[in-house]
């Protein structure tokens, strides 16, 4: 299956907070949906779902018109929400009912994700006598309860110790193993480089970058070196490079164990070490630089001056 | 439609679950089936008139006297008669005053009820202490001294006291035949109806515009609203909560009415005005009742969707309760005017034909095809709110903060549309 977002537009009022999103996401994937507050995402997530409508653009399942209610879909939402005063298993079987599933598949697969989940315990308890962390992941439990094919995670890590971290992280691994298509979404980018293969960045309702995530690490990597020494700080070094080899390189960068330059001009990386050896730095690391996907990220979106409330979304639609 | 029936079936669920909801059920029901029955192990004949030990005058105990009413009498002109006085004023002892000073001493340390000073054969004195909104003692002893005026006439002119007080009153027998409706004896169960619509309109209406806006206030609404369509939830939650509000109303009532008619002989049919309602009337109201109950329960479902925390819904649903209040008051002051201009104009409008309609039906001149028409109006606007209602609900699904006003809202739904 093929998920395509398709030049999206939105506009709350006079407002227009979506200004042509597109990205795409096969199964077996996981797309990493990200931007700052405010950016767009879940408006975007929304829409998907058909809670909004588009103002203009068109959403492609394997090429045809994306139908939500004829689709199997799990959507964790960042606003977390179910019935506090009610029966865990009777609330989850409730929405497998709603989601198409007949009761007796629905019990199956409470069962199931509870289970898999470790909350089976609480099947019979009242939502709102569950700690915060459990009463997520019985929410990511309802998420999945009918086994869906295309799986919107928004934020699903937040609110999660370690250990619950990792079983979240299983699952979501395993349902890419099962070639759903995951979407997902999250400030928390080390979770982002773990899951998922392809990326979209959206910066106040405009995709600013997506791609495969490995040829975005490469291309953003590109020309770029890192390097430290044993006999000089960084500081000290960030100068000895800037003064003694500033026509093969410049610094772009200081991290804490390393600088970050960039190769000038059409100077290859071997001149540059030719250069680098005859001088009196003695190397501690030296390779090629490859960026995390903050940095990327950062790079991208973290230039603009403070966070852009997305017009009425954030607002109202919080 | 599918969807429907679940989030009718779950919600339902919920109401019938509810340890609240059926103590509420069972202790009205129950405590209606008690009182009505009653007469059956008590005696109530005092109240009812049926059975019961005959009493008289002598009967009666000394301890029982005690607690009677004392008035003075101090008859100066000597024409009363104590007998006579004491059938005009039952379960009164009358006490004869030595002089006026004992009287007014008597009614001033509050001895006596009140007293009386006869002057002559047309004209005495009433001394009381407190005068209250409903003292009688003087209209009762103007009854009696015009008896004793015409005894002493009769007997100054020999005439026969018996014999003309007999031609004077003779009974009439009247056989009533009405072959409209009994105005007065329908106006009780009526009065009782519009305002059991009223109650369930107020209650029920409530509830569900809090079931609604609780799914807002703690986000479940979200996952619901992706879960299945709007359409579907909220028409699952307000017929829901309807049939809740008719089943329970329906067994408190029905207890009450089936108790009733068990013990109507014990209670000597008095309550007949009240309970014994029928058939006819019965099923008007279920049909314009419910479908008045279902216009109004959109209303507050569309409110409760405008609102995103509890303590704005009664802010909210001002409006909408001012108009329930107008046509309640409306409609119990035209009950006494049934074939009147406005009770008619009402009878058609959806906001008032669940009460007004079958008030008319069941004390006023109605035709079929008014009755009809009625019908027809008010369901083609429990459709339109429905539709409405459903809208309004998707429009502010997710929309969190300030209530949003109806225009804003009805401006969104033409701007998407």
């Amino acid at each position: 299956m093929k998920l395509e977002v398709k030049e999206i537009y939105k506009s709350f009022e006079e407002k227009e907070v979506l200004h042509g999103v597109s990205f795409e996401v096969e199964s077996g994937r996981a797309l990493g949906l990200l931007g700052r507050n405010g950016a767009g995402k879940t408006t975007t997530i929304r829409i998907l779902m058909d809670v909004f409508h588009a103002n203009k653009g068109e959403i492609l399942l394997d090429g045809k018109p994306f139908n939500r209610g004829k689709s199997s879909i799990g959507y964790l939402p960042e606003e977390r929400g179910l019935y506090p005063k009610r029966i865990v298993t009777e609330q989850m079987i409730y929405l497998a009912n709603l989601r198409g599933l007949n009761t007796a598949d629905a019990k199956k697969n409470t069962e199931k994700w509870l289970k898999r989940l470790e909350v089976e315990e609480y099947a019979k308890r009242k939502l709102e006598t569950l700690s915060k962390g459990n009463q997520q992941k019985v929410q990511l439990a309802a998420t999945l309860v009918c086994d869906p094919d295309i799986v919107i995670l928004d934020e699903p890590f937040s609110g999660l110790d370690p250990v619950n971290s990792q079983i979240l992280k299983d699952v979501v691994n395993e349902l890419i193993e099962d070639k759903k298509i995951v979407i997902f979404s999250s400030h928390q980018m080390s979770y982002v480089e773990e899951f998922c293969d392809n990326i979209a960045v959206i910066n106040k309702g405009n995709v600013v970058l997506d791609g495969n995530l490995k040829e975005i690490k490469k291309d953003y990597g590109k020309n770029r070196l890192i390097l430290s020494a044993e006999n000089y700080d960084l500081s000290a070094l960030s100068g000895k490079v800037s003064k003694e080899f500033g026509g093969f390189v410049s610094v772009t960068g200081k991290k804490k164990e390393f600088l970050i330059l960039e190769l000038a001009g059409n100077t290859t990386k071997k001149e540059f070490v030719q250069a680098l050896s005859s001088s009196d730095i003695d190397i501690e690391r030296f390779g090629r630089y490859e960026p995390s996907l903050n940095d990327i990220f950062v790079s991208k979106v973290g230039d603009e001056d403070g966070e852009e409330e997305n017009g009425e979304n954030d607002k109202k639609y919080a | 439609m599918k969807s429907f029936w679940i989030v009718l079936k779950y919600e339902l669920k919920e109401y019938f679950a509810s340890k609240g909801f059926v103590a509420f059920t069972l202790l009205l029901a129950l405590g209606g089936i008690i009182l009505l029955s009653l007469p059956r192990f008590i005696d109530m004949s005092e109240f009812t008139g049926v059975g019961g030990k005959e009493e008289t005058e002598e009967s009666k105990t000394e301890e029982e006297k005690d607690e009677w009413d004392k008035l003075y009498l101090l008859d100066e002109a000597g024409v009363t008669d104590l007998e006579v006085l004491r059938q005009f004023f039952p379960e009164t002892e009358w006490i004869v005053a030595e002089n006026i000073d004992a009287l007014k001493q008597a009614v001033e340390e509050k001895e006596a009820e009140a007293g009386f000073v006869v002057k002559s054969a047309d004209a005495y004195d009433y001394y009381v202490y407190n005068k209250g909104m409903y003292d009688k003692n003087s209209v009762m002893f103007d009854e009696a001294m015009k008896v004793f005026y015409r005894i002493a006439y009769c007997a100054e002119n020999n005439l026969d006291y018996a014999e003309i007080t007999g031609m004077l009153e003779t009974p009439i027998t009247v056989n009533e035949q009405i072959l409209g409706k009994d105005t007065e004896s329908n106006y009780w169960y009526c009065y009782m109806l519009v305002i059991l619509v009223f109650m369930l309109i107020m209650l029920y209406g409530q509830m569900i515009a809090v079931s609604i806006t609780n799914e807002k206030s703690n986000r479940a609404i979200e996952v619901l609203v992706t879960s299945t369509s709007p359409n579907s939830l909220l028409f699952g939650k307000v017929i829901a909560g309807a049939i809740s509000g008719l089943v329970q109303s329906g067994i408190i009532l029905g207890s009450i009415l089936i108790a009733y008619q068990f013990n109507r002989a014990q209670w000597g049919g008095i309550l007949d005005m009240i309970f014994h309602i029928p058939v006819q009337v019965l099923v008007t109201f279920a049909f314009f009742g419910l479908g008045g109950y279902l216009f109004y329960a959109f209303l507050y479902g569309a409110v409760g969707a405008l609102v995103s925390k509890m303590e704005d819904i009664s802010k909210s649903s001002g409006g909408l309760m001012t108009v329930i209040m107008v046509v309640y008051f409306f409609s119990l002051i035209q009950l006494a005017n049934i074939d009147g201009p406005i009770i008619k104009v009402l009878s058609f409008l959806p906001i008032s034909s669940y009460s007004t309609m079958f008030a008319r039906i069941a004390m006023g001149s109605v035709s079929v095809a008014e009755i009809v028409i009625s019908f027809l109006i008010l369901v083609a606007s429990i459709i339109g709110v429905g539709i409405l209602g459903a809208k309004l609900y998707r429009m502010g699904t997710l929309r969190y903060g300030n209530p949003i006003k109806l225009s804003t809202a009805l401006k969104s739904i033409r701007k998407s549309e």
